[in-house]
């Protein structure tokens, strides 16, 4: 065997080196997390009726901005909104919870809002560049020396976040309300509103099914 | 990870060209068990192995290993729980090692036949770099652990320099804070290129 024939023998091994990483997600959904938390000494069966708002509220930072000055938040869209409530009302039905207004002094109450968040990354995959580059192939990144670029994309991420409070226990004391269960529904806020629907009302689905508690 | 890598195989070949010695590369299939395998079950279809010997007397043989393996599972949407937590997902589980070892094998046949069995045994260390993508987060630990590695084989002569061979590596690593022993076995097939 001749020695051009031993370093091709080589060269047909190296590329193993080059399929070594694995494949991540694919799908919107697979990037989907529900997310429940429970107050353990909280007996969520001697509660019977719970009320819950008609909309979904925006929250855009930790402090409420008002810019119409009509004293209320944002919300979500009605449609997207309505998506989120009746898959809500359908599960608390399910286990056993009647809906009544809230001037009826309801057991509990279910608050419901969402948030987004834009995340950009300055390190996004060379390949995108390679062809413009001949000779530098994958594997190369990128180097901004001493400082941070602006930003270059980005993908958006949400969170439905929802929030089951003892009203039983009013008055409430230190100024704090008692968020007994909480759920946070958390991925890609990314697809077609009708993609973003389903994925939705599974995962409301899931947090249902993983908290049996709330079961009459 | 792969510069690395390439860079210690480059290494090796230069350092393979001046003297008499033998270098090995060979294709990992690796089979996670212990913590490893808890973690991810998966059989490796991924990695290469690289080996420097230096022949220090007949049937004796002395030099460095180094190598990448890649152990990947996708387990589908479920829940985890903690306390009153619970959190529901995919999960896609990584776990790259990198064995860094000083080895000595030996040939009780000296090599004088077709097909000559071997014994090895490495120490040393292995990284192991642990990574899970949940959601839209990623928690990785990393951990370099003290490792031993005993290993059989069988060297198939093809021509002078040149020998195909089949072998089997237990990489026994050792419990570290940040991470449990990540031990594997391993079947490497490959070449071993020997200087004349």
């Amino acid at each position: 065997m001749t020695t051009s024939l031993r370093y091709l023998l080589l060269a047909c091994l190296l590329p193993l080196l080059w399929s070594c990483y694995p494949k991540g997600a694919e799908y919107t959904d697979e990037l989907d997390l529900v997310y429940t938390n429970y107050a353990s000494d909280f007996n969520f069966t001697a509660l019977k009726t719970y009320s819950i708002p008609d909309s979904v509220v925006k929250i855009t930072g930790d402090v409420i901005s008002d810019p119409d000055g009509d004293g209320k938040p944002s919300f979500l869209p009605s449609s997207s909104g309505k998506v989120i409530l009746d898959q809500i009302k359908t599960n608390m039905s399910n286990y056993g919870w009647t809906l009544v207004d809230k001037r009826q002094n309801p057991d509990a109450t279910i608050l419901v809002s969402s948030m987004t968040t834009t995340n950009i990354y300055y390190y996004y995959d060379w390949w995108y560049w390679g062809w413009y580059y001949p000779g530098y192939y994958p594997g190369w990144g990128w180097y901004y020396p001493g400082y941070y670029p602006p930003y270059v994309t980005g993908y958006r991420s949400g969170s439905i976040f929802m929030q089951f409070i003892d009203n039983t226990s009013k008055p409430w004391g230190a100024d704090n309300a008692p968020v007994k269960w909480v759920c946070i529904l958390n991925g890609l806020a990314e697809g077609g509103t009708s993609d973003i629907a389903a994925r939705t009302q599974i995962n409301i689905d899931q947090a249902y099914t993983q908290s049996p508690y709330l079961k009459h | 990870m792969k510069y690395y890598i390439l860079s210690a195989f480059i290494l090796l070949c230069g350092i393979n060209s001046y003297s008499q010695s033998s270098f090995i590369l060979t294709y990992p299939i690796g089979f996670p068990m212990g913590d490893l395998h808890d973690y991810s079950k998966k059989t490796s279809w991924r990695g290469i192995n690289m080996e420097f010997l230096g022949h220090a007397k007949p049937g004796v043989a002395v030099g460095l290993e180094t190598g990448w393996n890649v152990f990947y599972e996708k387990v589908g949407k479920q829940p985890y729980k903690s306390g009153t937590t619970t959190v529901t997902g995919v999960t896609y589980r990584y776990t790259n090692a990198v064995p860094i070892l000083v080895e000595s094998k030996w040939y009780p046949t000296e090599e004088k036949k077709k097909a000559n069995p071997y014994v090895g045994l490495g120490v040393g260390t292995l990284f192991a770099s642990r990574s899970t993508d949940f959601g839209l987060y990623r928690i990785t630990n990393e951990a370099w652990q003290f490792c031993i590695k005993p290993e059989v084989g069988v060297l198939f002569s093809i021509e002078p320099g040149l020998k195909a061979m089949v072998g089997v590596k237990y990489y026994g690593a050792f419990n570290t804070d940040d991470l449990d022993g990540q031990n594997f076995l391993s079947i490497n097939v490959g070449f071993v290129f020997s200087s004349l």
